[in-house]
């Protein structure tokens, strides 16, 4: 029983690294670019896919995962620069809405590309590791540990560098950023490529344990918002916390009851908007009345 | 008499368009009934969307509300189809009741994702939790249980198509009633600048509640149609993926128009028709065409055939149709000069 549950502490802990990954864009293009991404999960099916296709055809896990990252850059670049700039200070629903054409868009092109039907992907190791009892897979350990390193990276990109300084004085306020001369255009571009980057990582990581399908981000999409919402939009740290909060709810919950990992994370986004709309560290995150 | 005909003249048209059509292409007759069954589910959003500006991600689950509560009772309590499709109005408006009040308070994007948490909700307890009850993913089947009834048989499609017939000529007379109404001003007036129209004295929380309520009981009206067309109900009718169908098709017509709805459901439909017999799905088509509708035709289908009719027939009747839109522009003006304030 124990080492049932030991096992899916570990598994919760996969989730989260995966879920760290996909939501940090979908919280920074709200807190830098007041747009609502919801076509952050393109990348991760453009990432899952590439490795998808590089791994079968090359057998190179490593291969897949540099593809899979670049190639979900170049398309947040593409996004970006032809469509998103048209976009920046118009009204939520509008953003939403395009955001949401683009996702369907890129679901579109994987299904005329890679067909309608859900596929494997091989995992690149196989090793087991015994843990308390447990035979935890190496991989889900990894691609923990590789989404902690990545906060690290984030964080110290943030704080350290001038650069991640001007994105923080962006989240705070554009309008003054733009004041002292910094060109904030280019700062959108380069962070959105970077979260896009990020997303298609999370999903070419994500690709052995859970296949690929053209439908695979749009529960994904669910639970990033949900992840991001529970942290409070804007916030990486908040991102963090609750993606291992999420991670753990679904893979516990699911263990003891099988539904539960589907539901669970609804239910947590269910309470949080209606008793706590902030999020655990949101500031910006006024639920209440419409006016801005 | 003449105000009276005003309202109805315009529903009038588009159900005999319908009617006519169905004639013309009697092979196609499940495709127009889908078009106004999935049209008063989309005049249902477009209350919300269009008129609100609220934007939600869980309709599905109003849709379903309606179809499961018809679907139950059928299933197990009763024969009545007509006292089936009052317990699914009835179901809609204890929906709206009861969820309104916590819902409406959030703010436009956390309105559009609890929706979506709750459609996903709906889903699980239709599946796990109420599995006695609705069979869980098999679905209930009640074909046989449904009794014929007077005049229009339900149990028919092709009789199921009239009565839809009717009930989508009211609920557009509802609609275009709503249109030109001040509760209808008092919507768009709220979607421009809420703090005003309290300012004004209107109780925008009940005015919201109202609307969310009208949404709910339409959405269940036509999941209620759906059920008894089909003979059978499973949870596939308030899948979550299903939600984005309702915003694109909302969006094509032209949210916030009286006939907008109307061809927006005809548009999609008939795009979804076609391109399905190109392709195999139908997302990649759709999702450009939305694109290329928000940046360039923003009235959408319906604003584009006014501008071109108007265009038409001259200034002297274009000025009928400025006059017409007048609290449009009313609103406008709000925005704009609280746009200048800020």
């Amino acid at each position: 029983m124990f080492d049932l549950y030991l096992s899916a502490v570990i598994f919760g802990l996969t989730v989260s690294g995966i879920l760290f990954l996909v939501s940090i864009g979908i919280s920074i293009g709200f807190g830098l670019m007041r747009i609502i991404n919801m076509e952050q999960m393109v990348y991760y099916t453009f990432g899952a896919y590439m490795t998808f296709a590089l791994v079968s055809s090359t057998g190179s896990f490593i291969l897949g995962l540099i593809a899979g990252t670049l190639v979900a850059a170049t398309a947040g670049f593409l996004v970006e620069t032809q469509l998103l700039r048209r976009v920046y200070g118009k009204e939520l629903m509008f953003t939403m809405v395009v955001t949401f054409s683009v996702f369907m868009i890129g679901i579109g092109l994987v299904q005329y590309i890679f067909g309608l039907a859900s596929k494997p992907v091989g995992m690149p190791f196989r090793v087991l590791v015994p843990i308390g009892g447990a035979q935890v897979p190496l991989y889900r350990l990894v691609v923990f540990v590789i989404g902690m390193a990545m906060y690290v990276l984030i964080w110290v990109f943030l704080n350290k560098t001038i650069f991640g300084k001007a994105i923080r004085a962006g989240i705070e306020n554009p309008d003054q950023v733009q004041g002292l001369g910094i060109n904030i255009r280019k700062i959108f571009t380069i962070t959105f490529v970077v979260a896009s980057g990020l997303a298609g990582f999370g999903g070419a990581l994500n690709s052995p344990l859970v296949g690929v399908a053209p439908y695979m981000g749009f529960d994904m999409l669910l639970f990033a918002f949900i992840t991001v919402i529970l942290g409070g939009l804007g916030s990486i740290k908040g991102t963090l916390v609750s993606s291992l909060i999420m991670g753990q709810v679904m893979s516990v919950g699911g263990t003891i009851y099988g539904p539960l990992a589907f539901v669970g994370p609804f239910m947590v986004m269910f309470v949080v908007i209606l008793f706590r709309p902030t999020g655990l560290y949101g500031v910006k995150g006024r639920a209440f009345g419409f006016e801005e | 008499m003449n105000q009276l005909a005003r309202y109805i003249r315009g529903p009038l048209i588009l159900v005999a368009l319908l009617i006519v059509a169905r004639y013309l292409f009697p092979n196609k007759m499940t495709f127009f009934w889908e078009v106004s069954t999935f049209g008063i589910y989309i005049i249902a959003n477009d209350i919300l969307y269009g008129y609100m500006g609220m934007v939600s991600f869980g309709q599905p689950f109003y849709l379903g509300v309606g179809a499961y509560a018809a679907a139950i009772y059928l299933a197990h309590i009763g024969h009545n189809i007509f006292i089936a499709i009052s317990l699914a109005i009835l179901a809609g408006l204890v929906t709206g009741l009861i969820l309104g009040p916590a819902y409406i308070r959030l703010r436009g994007d956390y309105y559009a994702l609890i929706n979506a948490a709750t459609c996903a909700m709906g889903l699980f307890m239709v599946e796990k939790v109420l599995y006695p009850i609705t069979n869980g993913d098999d679905g209930l089947w009640y074909r046989s249980s449904m009794h014929q009834t007077p005049f229009l048989n339900l149990k028919m499609p092709s009789d199921v198509f009239w009565f839809t017939m009717i009930i989508l000529g009211l609920v557009m007379i509802f609609y275009t009633w709503l249109d030109r109404s001040t509760l209808g001003a008092a919507f768009r007036g709220m979607k421009a600048s809420e703090s005003k129209m309290k300012f004004l004295g209107y109780d925008t929380f009940k005015l919201r509640w109202l609307g969310y309520t009208m949404m709910c009981v339409l959405a269940a009206l036509a999941g209620a149609l759906y059920a008894i067309n089909y003979g059978f109900v499973n949870p596939s009718i308030s899948e979550p993926a299903r939600a984005a169908e309702v915003l694109v098709a909302t969006l094509l017509g032209g949210p916030g128009s009286v006939y907008g709805p109307f061809f927006g459901t005809l548009a999609f439909l008939g795009i979804k028709d076609i391109v399905s017999a190109v392709m195999d799905r139908w997302e990649l088509a759709v999702g450009i065409l939305t694109i290329i509708v928000c940046f360039y035709f923003e009235g959408g289908v319906w604003g584009t055939i006014q501008t071109i009719g108007s265009k038409i027939r001259g200034q002297t009747i274009g000025s009928k149709i400025r006059g017409r839109t007048a609290n449009q522009t009313g609103a406008v003006s709000i925005k704009t000069a609280e746009d200048g304030k800020s």
